[in-house]
């Protein structure tokens, strides 16, 4: 059996698990309009407000290894981590990360400065990180910042990325190649994901609304999370994850939802509970016209008597390759301390799911997280009181 | 552990598929050709044109490998492996963001996600199986590795592994250099797995995850020296040309160092093939 020892998370909400929680209590969404340097994009943006005097080492230096840093400091986690690898060494201890962006917003930068500069083409000095520019870069830093030196990656499976780092660090505990894994996520704001959906048209000029039948679409967020997991008991476990492809389109779900219901399907099998076992569900829930329906669809074909439905994306912002660990650390909030978040900015819901608008404290005993990706990759992950 | 490898796919400059590394492994000559992009049947003309050379590749070598396999390839689950992922498309995407009008392609938007290949093959043999993307910078083969290996534990069916990097250009070339384009898959099957299936390029290999400095082991073949040298996914070819010598009966066993995150690597050792 899987547990979650540890959790902290850093994004719009605030730095830190109270900060967290005093935003979802004060019922403040993270979402502003204050823009985005580079940037004219009509949007709300979920921006995790990091202090410019916080440093990382200059190899690592970007706004992604920042932010990792920023969520690490919080909650006391670098000393909980510590503490787990002096008990089982170093080698026995792995991390899995899940990032989209990795430090893109970096090479963004770099590449800006040579184009500027006019001359060959290449990166000024400072630039030449090759630690940073490369998609592992979050899961690196975070190994060598929490001393880890067991197995450690990077998975990045856009918007499903931070939920299946959950599959593989059960897969490590059961298999026993650990004795102990810190799974995480970090995507951050850059002008890549900010353009790139403006490209598809798919940001909202307002703040997100998912699932209300007026939707207009995402509005995008950064974050970074940890949770530390170990087969040392502790109030949440881990009970089951879920993974499927759609096998249908790069960046439309299946019309039917049929991945999605997989999915869920697959994570429910793996927990050996059904949906009606399940007391919360957090949703992908993005904001846009097509993923909505496309997830109302799959979860109204299984939806149990008395399972309650939200989407948080506008709380926090659609932190894409960070959205799994996001989305499982408010579930997890909701398991340890009964605050089951409503679906911020939504007024009405679509008929076909009736998602929950507000915030309830209710003790729940199971909650399944949803996160579904560009390529078709879909997660759900099960966590449950122990 | 002890595995069974059923099939494997290969793409590199002067080699397209397993049976031309079959014959570079055995002594034959690299040929004297310029790289040239696969061009899979799976995916239509028009998806290779919008798909770029990184899915192209993935997908061309995932197909052969299932093939060689004798797997169900709508069936099996997945894991992509890429030090870099597509840096066409990073470097496309960072220079059109330094203009005044910043205006994307849509297509090469979605498709800069790392696991846009394991998009495209999930699509292309209708495989709704889980399929991941792992990245691990120069020890992405070993850390896609582990992930095919403890994948195939939890459920003791084939994993595909499809490992892939492409050359770069300036201004990366100078930052995270890749010399040579480069892909190759493996279908990565449970010990007992040969015992119902026939035409396992190997149905003894060994793997453990071991802790110590090491140094990654290199092809013998002078022309895939020179390949693997410059992809951090050289190492893949390393473990095909073994595979091959195991297979001809000219070595009892071989063993692979796969480097699989800073001090932990895996020792892969093949034995003697099925025909032996």
């Amino acid at each position: 059996m899987v547990f979650v020892n540890q959790l902290t998370l850093t994004s719009a909400l605030g730095a830190g698990m109270d900060s967290m929680r005093e935003s979802l209590r004060d019922e403040r969404s993270g979402l502003t309009d204050r823009g985005w340097p580079g940037s004219d994009v009509e949007c709300f943006l979920g921006i995790a407000d990091i202090p410019s005097e916080l440093c990382v080492p200059a190899q690592r230096e970007s706004r992604n290894n920042r932010l990792v840093e920023y969520a690490l400091q919080q909650d006391g986690f670098i000393d909980h981590v510590a503490a787990c690898v002096s008990k089982h060494g170093a080698d026995r201890v792995g991390l899995v990360m899940g990032s989209s962006t990795s430090s893109v917003d970096r090479t963004e930068q770099a590449y800006a400065a040579m184009l500027e500069d006019q001359g060959e083409p290449a990166f000024a000095d400072h630039f030449v990180q090759p630690e940073t520019h490369n998609p592992h870069a979050p899961g690196d830093y975070a190994a060598l910042r929490l001393g880890i030196a067991g197995p450690c990656m990077t998975i990045s499976a856009a918007c499903a990325s931070s939920a299946k780092v959950f599959a593989v660090a059960q897969r490590w505990l059961d298999q026993g190649w650990v004795d102990a894994v810190v799974v995480g996520g970090a995507d951050s704001l850059c002008l890549s994901v900010i353009y790139g959906f403006h490209s598809l048209q798919l940001i909202a000029a307002s703040p997100c609304r998912p699932f209300s039948p007026d939707r207009q679409g995402i509005s995008l967020g950064e974050a970074a999370g940890f949770a530390l997991l170990s087969t040392e008991p502790a109030q949440v476990q881990l009970l089951g994850v879920g993974e499927s492809c759609d096998a249908y389109h790069m960046s439309s779900a299946h019309p039917e939802g049929l991945g999605a219901t997989l999915s869920m399907q697959r994570a429910l099998q793996a927990a050996g509970l059904t949906i009606d076992d399940i007391d919360y569900v957090n949703l992908h829930g993005t904001g846009t016209r097509a993923n909505d329906e496309t997830e109302a669809r799959a979860c109204s074909g299984m939806a149990g008597e008395n399972t309650l439905f939200s989407a948080t994306k506008g709380w926090t912002g659609h932190a894409l390759g960070a959205a799994g660990i996001v989305e499982s650390v408010l579930s997890i909030n909701a398991l340890l301390t009964g605050f089951v978040p409503g679906t911020m900015n939504t007024e009405q819901c679509e008929p076909e799911l009736p998602v929950m608008l507000e915030s309830q404290q209710r003790q729940i005993s199971t909650v399944l997280s949803n996160s579904f990706g560009f390529g078709g990759n879909n997660c759900s992950v099960v966590f449950g009181q122990s | 552990m002890k595995v069974c490898i059923p099939g494997a796919g290969v793409w590199a400059r002067g080699i397209s598929g397993f049976a031309d590394l079959r014959q570079l492994a055995r002594g034959g000559e690299l040929p004297d050709v310029e790289f040239s992009a696969p061009k899979p049947e799976a995916i239509s003309a028009r998806e290779r044109r919008r798909a770029g050379l990184t899915i192209n590749l993935a997908v061309a070598v995932a197909h052969e490998a299932c093939e060689v396999a004798g797997v169900d390839k709508a069936q099996v689950p997945s894991v992509f492996a890429s030090a870099m992922g597509d840096t066409e498309i990073t470097d496309y995407m960072c220079r059109k963001l330094c203009q005044g009008e910043k205006l994307l392609s849509p297509t090469k938007f979605h498709n800069s996600v790392h696991n846009a290949p394991s998009g495209y093959w999930s699509i292309s043999a209708e495989n709704r199986a889980p399929s991941t993307f792992v990245a691990g910078y120069r020890e992405s083969f070993g850390a896609g590795m582990l992930e095919a290996v403890s994948q195939m534990q939890a459920t003791q069916q084939p994993v595909l592994l499809v490992a892939y990097d492409i050359q770069d250009q300036a201004p990366l070339e100078h930052v995270t250099p890749i010399a040579q384009s480069l892909a190759c898959a493996l279908v990565i099957a449970p010990e007992g797995w040969a015992q119902t299936h026939t035409g396992a390029l190997t149905n003894c290999a060994e793997i453990a995850l071991v802790a110590g400095e090491v140094v990654a082991d290199s092809p013998q073949a002078p022309g895939l020296v020179e390949l693997a040298g410059g992809n951090p996914m050289g190492i893949g070819l390393t473990l095909l040309e073994r595979l091959v010598a195991v297979q001809d009966g000219g070595a009892v066993e071989a063993q692979i160092r796969v480097p699989a995150a800073g001090r932990l690597w895996l020792d892969v050792r093949l034995g003697p093939g099925p025909s032996v």
